[in-house]
């Protein structure tokens, strides 16, 4: 893939500084640096789902192609298929319509307390996939506080609704996908220069116009970014069309069910499945990317923060925030409150009869029951810190440099989204359990390895798209006067260029971590004794109903990730500061 | 400079806490044991089986029986577990027919009948888990709940019987099976069978996820009706203060066999051996029978040492003859086809 070869570490520090010279180490500099992502990319993130690819295309040893000629056959494969694209398009819709207005609720309006508010809309993200469903049952459910609540205030003699079919699936995907939205628009609108909707205004564009002409083209990085990850993510959901669907197929259900029977067909019906979610993913992957192409969206980010003025408008804003805020953290208190509930003491009553603080104590008290939350940090910091790093080289090689096989890079970079957890850890446990290294596999099954490995590679996407949209929205002419000025390329991406994308690639990078810190589906399947994650440890303690322990671990969890939250934000915030001031 | 460093040092930073966190332990042997028999057993087998051996570390991972199969499966080229305890008979025929599982030969091999072990000594059968009809106590009486599986497809409980996901569970495939099973051998194929299944489907409120929110929707009264298995329901029942109650079918159910192996290629492959023979043991099997209501599967134990409600429990069992050859071979295609033609297709 790269066309040069390495330059020794000594050529390069002795290559003087002439003009050609520099631009040729530059762009040997580059080609290198892509030959080694490219590398990494293909190595993690193609080369493991080429076994899967082989799976589908194999049954009882042979090659065939018998299970794809089973998929197109079958009315309930293809309603599966089709599910799932309508499921994952309206997801976008939904969560779209609700995060894009929250980031402009919060950036554009001022009230008392926004900050705070701010912080809380993006909740969501803070409850583990698992604890989110279970909250959503208590919650929501045909025996859940709010359907019960309703049920006695209208004197209803059967519940008012049944959490169940797609609205359900709905419901879910846009409570746990609009945060996307809300904090890839929040960043793009932090970095947005006031002064184009200013000059737009001045040359007598009317507000919507400058809204439809100049601030959404400016953040359609960041919302393009965003149906991206909710769509995948959407395609690849698996816990709430599973828990809620009520017998609706998508095509993750579909894998589990064929994968459960497991029969030779039944395996390569799997894989199929597999196959053909990551191809639609790709598909719309593909249709984004062109829609983007053409579009220039640089010239912000001079560091300007935006005008405020506090108005009759900032108290209705006000308003809507705190009570959508109040609605998005009712399962967080819901977990909150069934964590005091002892075993067993719970049955139809509509509150808990009981509370205490035993389970917290059971939890404190037994070391052992600690330990797979400090696997879980530890491992997610691991991962994130090596998606931060890619993240940054890719991004800026994409955005910054020409070289062969970029669109290959780009499609990387997206893969590991459009294929689901179960997927990515099936193709890591087949391709690492075999010690060949001369095929660029080795024995990492088992060991403490694997499972920030699936982490780091499942948020590739996250961090990666974070880095991409705050690159695009850098003007290169911040660089190029960096350069001018005589600042090397290390400073000028010290000291110029991270400090700017920092914003964008900090809400990925938290994003990144709480998501690994809260995995389930792959760890689920790559978990040993000695890695068990926080999630296996919730999964552990349901099925030995015991709700409240499950539930106090998920509380403890939400409160770490929130403290992380809180220390993102505030880093933000100063950044924010720095800039504005500097 | 700065950029090439800024890829390598958290790949560093990876493989150094990767190394850090392989090295550590007690020096004990450690032995990673997948069961699905919950938190409660594996821990009193455990703390028994370590005093026994102190220089064993006991690491079991609760996970159902069809993931332990599915997980043995896929970690084929590099074993992680050293004992598969827990799973019905034909799941481990079929992990015996893929070469998943090591031979081994137990003091107590004899005692258990032939129709419970692998010929080869694969796999050894250990208890006997008799499927029931499980109902909320607190709204039906004892006289009132259904006493056969015909009694469940009454009209009473229409919209009242909640459902395990069949595909995933070990103990709803068996029901399923036997209702087909009866079906092939009283008029030759399933028809009678898949129509008996429409019917209940017809009176399933709710497929569930996994046993616990099963317990849950039963205990809160979202249903009223289930099929599970005995010694679960027995467990739950000394855990927690559920109103959840069982009757055992009048015509027949089947006795799950439940069995035992070693995991071929296991790490700790004398330290398994150890296991197997202790759980199967006369201190294991009474340790089972005694504290969690497990019907060993052994024909030597004396029966005045087992407890009274499983003295009464196996004198109301009649179990249920079923061609578990004939299972092995069709069961996969039969759910697949109820999954895609039965479920929910009856406006349950």
């Amino acid at each position: 893939m790269a066309p040069d070869t390495a330059p020794s570490a000594e050529a390069a520090r002795t290559a003087s500084g002439t003009g050609a010279e520099r631009s040729r180490r530059r762009s040997s500099r580059t080609a290198v640096l892509a030959a080694v992502v490219l590398a990494l990319l293909l190595w993690l993130v193609l080369y493991p789902n080429l076994y899967v690819l082989a799976d589908s295309l194999r049954m009882s040893g042979r090659w065939t192609l018998a299970a794809y000629a089973r998929f197109v056959r079958s009315p309930s494969e293809l309603g599966a298929l089709w599910n799932s694209i309508w499921i994952s398009l309206a997801s976008v819709a939904l969560s779209g319509l609700v995060g894009v207005p929250l980031a402009f609720l919060f950036t554009r309006f001022d009230f008392p307390g926004r900050r705070l508010l701010a912080a809380l809309a993006a909740v969501p993200v803070l409850l583990p996939p698992l604890v989110g469903v279970i909250a959503f049952l208590f919650l929501y459910g045909e025996t859940g506080f709010i359907t019960r609540g309703v049920q006695l205030l209208l004197g209803l003699r059967a519940p008012p609704w049944r959490l169940n079919g797609p609205a359900a699936i709905l419901l879910v995907h846009t409570y746990t996908m609009y945060v996307y939205f809300y904090m890839f628009t929040s960043a793009a609108l932090a970095r947005l220069d006031p002064a184009q909707a200013q000059a737009a205004r001045a040359l007598g564009a009317s507000g919507p116009t400058v809204l439809r002409r100049v601030t959404l083209p400016l953040l359609f990085p960041a919302i393009g970014g965003a149906a991206l990850l909710v769509f995948m993510t959407s395609m690849g959901s698996f816990s709430a069309p599973y828990v809620f669907g009520g017998g609706f197929r998508v095509l993750t259900t579909q894998i589990f069910v064929s994968k459960l029977n497991g029969t030779p067909e039944d395996l390569a019906l799997a894989a199929v499945e597999a196959v053909v979610l990551a191809a639609t993913s790709l598909l719309f992957l593909g249709l984004l990317e062109r829609l983007e192409r053409g579009r220039a969206y640089t010239g912000a980010g001079k560091g300007i923060a935006p005008v405020r003025r506090r108005g009759a408008a900032d108290v209705g804003a006000g308003v809507v925030a705190f009570l959508v805020v109040l609605v998005l953290v009712l399962p967080h208190l819901t977990v909150a409150l069934v964590s005091l509930v002892p075993i067993g003491t719970w049955t139809t009553e509509l509150f808990p009869p009981r509370l205490s603080l035993v389970n917290y104590r059971l939890m404190f008290t037994e070391p052992a029951r600690l330990r797979p939350i400090l696997n879980s940090l530890s491992m997610a910091t691991t991962a994130t810190l090596a998606n931060v790093a890619l993240a940054v080289a890719a991004a800026w090689l994409i955005v910054r440099r020409s070289f062969r096989g970029k669109g290959l890079m780009s499609a990387l970079v997206v893969l590991p989204w459009a294929l689901p957890g179960t997927v990515l850890a099936l193709a890591l446990a087949t391709t690492f359990s075999v010690h060949a290294p001369w095929l660029g596999r080795f024995v990492l099954v088992g060991t403490a390895a694997i499972l920030p490995l699936a982490y780091f590679i499942r948020d590739i996407p996250l961090v990666t798209r974070a880095a991409l949209t705050s690159f695009r929205q850098l003007d290169p002419a911040v660089e190029e006067a960096a350069a001018s000025l005589g600042a090397g390329p290390a400073r000028t991406l010290g000291r110029v260029v991270l400090p700017l994308v920092l914003p964008g690639l900090l809400a990925g990078a938290l994003l990144a971590f709480v998501t690994a810190l809260g995995e389930f589906v792959a760890s689920i399947l790559l978990y040993t004794h000695a890695t068990r994650p926080i999630s296996v440890e919730i999964l552990s303690q349901l099925r030995a109903f015991d709700f409240g322990a499950a539930a106090a671990y998920a509380v403890l969890l939400i409160v770490v990730m929130a403290i992380v939250f809180g220390i993102g934000q505030m880093a933000a915030a100063d950044d924010a500061v720095r800039r504005g001031g500097g | 400079m700065g950029r090439r460093f800024a890829v390598g040092r958290p790949l560093i930073a990876v493989l150094a806490l990767a190394a850090a966190a392989c090295t550590g332990g007690d020096g004990r042997t450690p032995l990673v044991v997948y069961s699905p028999h919950g938190r409660e057993l594996l821990t009193a087998f455990e703390q028994r089986f370590e005093a026994a051996h102190p220089d064993v570390d006991v690491q079991w991972v609760d996970m159902g029986s069809q993931e332990v199969l599915d997980r043995v499966r896929s970690e084929k080229a590099n074993p992680q577990a050293d004992v598969w305890w827990g799973a019905p008979a034909e799941m481990f025929t079929a992990a015996a027919s893929e070469g998943l599982l090591e031979p081994f030969a137990p003091t107590w091999a004899a005692a258990v009948p032939a129709e419970m072990k692998d010929p080869r000594g694969l796999w050894y059968g250990t208890y006997e888990t008799p499927e029931v009809i499980a109902y909320n106590s607190k709204v039906v009486t004892a006289a009132e709940a259904p006493k056969d599986w015909d009694d469940v497809l009454d009209p009473k409980w229409k919209g009242k019987v909640l459902i395990r996901d069949p595909l995933a569970s070990g103990t709803m495939r068996t029901i399923w099976g036997m209702i087909l099973d009866r079906s092939v051998r009283e008029t030759g194929d399933t028809a009678q069978g898949m129509a008996w299944l429409r019917r209940l489907d017809a009176q399933t409120k709710e497929y569930v996820l996994n046993p616990t929110l099963l317990y849950q929707k039963l205990a809160r009264e979202e249903g009223l009706i289930t099929l599970w298995d005995m010694p679960d329901i027995e467990a739950l029942q000394a855990k927690t203060k559920l109103p959840i109650d069982y009757t055992i079918p009048t015509s027949g159910t089947p006795l799950v066999v439940d069995g035992i192996a070693i995991v071929n290629g296991a790490p700790h492959a004398a330290a398994a051996r150890q296991f197997v023979e202790y759980v199967g043991g006369m201190k294991g099997i009474l340790l089972a029978a005694r504290e969690f209501m497990r019907l060993p599967a052994r024909t030597d134990i004396p029966p005045d040492s087992l407890p009274e409600r499983l003295r009464w429990a196996q004198a109301q069992i009649r179990p249920e003859p079923l061609d578990w050859a004939r299972l092995q071979q069709q069961l996969p295609g039969w759910m697949r086809w109820w999954d895609e033609h039965v479920r929910g297709r009856s406006g349950g």
